[in-house]
């Protein structure tokens, strides 16, 4: 008997809960292929690592941009791959929750679904990421208060007012941290002249990015390909240009947090007051962004416990109490 | 020939009786439902999960 499953299909990250045995899986949501045969040659971490150093033959992929399936084949042998790592067989067939943007399409909807069940699940159900968010914060969402989640992952930021057990308020936009990196990647060559892949711009974010001044202010040094000369060049980057760079993203995903909080009945937004907004999301780690959304908002903002987990962990307590919680499920409300 | 009617008749009487009390909604049916839900989002039902994760994250396993 195959003990079923929640799957945060995040587009930075896959993470997989099992029922009663918690979080069996943890791993980049990348696929590497041989270009030729079309054979996998390696998923999760050890496709993460090829990204932008494979001969021309191999090409390693994120099948997911936006929160959504760019390609439904690869992203089908993806989950496939996944299911069979956790022990999902031919014969053991689980049932699957899976955690999706909220602002997914009908279509997007389906293939997720058709993707999940081709590739061995009984059942697939989805749930809304800022909704098992919510959850997975421990947030008490049971009661008749303004409870208010942002999450932030890869290529969307959701934010969802939610109170006694549904969504009250939602703002989307399909814009995450990916867009962060693209945004450094293409500062980098406009006023350097050099170019940079997107792991190194991810690493210029780890390592000074910021989203409002925090008082650390060092420097990084920053390996490229000089776009003129082509050969390998080095230049130095402070946290003001990295700022600078990434403004347009960031004001973006806090101007989707205000409208949210525009869109709270006035009997809840009180109690935002009190409570705070909750950051959950890899893309909310990004140093001094709850302060920036704290200076524009007014309101506090506190980091969930368990940023990371926290989608998968909401979508974990559904499959442990899917009869009771079934409603929540995007097919049973619509 | 009124074998077959007694057998109609209760045919229908047992069918009727089966529809009455499975086939409509009972009033409390949302209530309930709603409880039930509501229960399952509750802090305490929520830390088993919780607390399932966060021990493994400790223990340095689930990752």
């Amino acid at each position: 008997m195959a003990r079923d499953l929640a799957i945060d299909l995040g587009t930075a990250n896959t993470l997989v809960y099992m029922k009663g045995r918690g979080i069996v899986l943890n791993e980049p949501s990348v696929i590497a292929l041989n270009r030729q045969t079309g054979e996998v040659l390696a998923t999760g971490r050890e496709a993460w690592q090829m990204i932008g150093r494979t001969p021309g033959y191999i090409v390693a992929v994120r099948p997911l941009r936006g929160g959504a399936i760019t390609d439904f084949e690869i992203t089908e042998r993806m989950i496939r791959l996944l299911l069979q790592r956790v022990g999902v067989s031919r014969f053991t067939r689980p049932k699957v929750v899976i955690c999706v943007p909220s602002a997914i399409t009908e279509v997007e909807r389906r293939a997720v679904t058709d993707a999940a069940r081709r590739a061995g699940a009984a059942d697939a159900q989805l749930i809304e990421q800022p909704m098992a968010a919510a959850i997975g914060a421990d947030l008490p969402i049971d009661e008749p208060v303004g409870n208010m989640v942002i999450d932030i992952g890869g290529g969307t930021s959701e934010t969802a007012v939610i109170s006694l057990g549904g969504v009250v308020a939602l703002e989307a936009v399909r814009v995450g941290s990916f867009d962060i990196d693209a945004a450094i990647q293409n500062y980098v060559r406009r006023e350097h002249g050099i170019a940079i892949g997107e792991r190194t711009a991810e690493e210029i974010k780890v390592a000074i990015g910021s989203a409002d001044p925090i008082g650390d202010e060092n420097e990084a040094e920053v390996r490229g390909r000089d776009l003129m000369s082509g050969l390998p060049k080095t230049v130095l980057l402070n946290p003001e240009e990295i700022r600078f760079a990434i403004d347009d993203v960031v004001s973006s995903i806090v101007a989707s947090v205000v409208r949210c909080l525009a869109k709270a009945p006035p009997e809840l937004a009180q109690d935002f007051l009190v409570r705070g907004m909750y950051l959950v999301g890899g893309g909310g780690l990004l140093r001094g962004l709850a302060q920036r959304i704290e200076r524009e908002t007014r309101v506090p903002v506190r980091m969930s416990p368990m940023p990371l987990e926290a989608v998968v962990l909401g979508a974990g307590h559904c499959i442990e109490h899917y009869d009771a919680l079934k409603g929540m499920f995007m097919g049973a409300r619509r | 020939m009124i074998v077959a009617v007694i057998v109609i008749v209760a045919i229908v009487v047992v069918g009727a009786t089966v529809f009455l009390a499975f086939g409509r909604h009972q009033p409390d049916d949302g209530v309930a439902t709603f409880r039930r839900h509501i229960d399952a989002l509750s802090p305490e039902a929520r830390r088993e999960v919780i607390e399932r994760v966060q021990n493994a994250r400790e223990t340095g396993k689930g990752k």
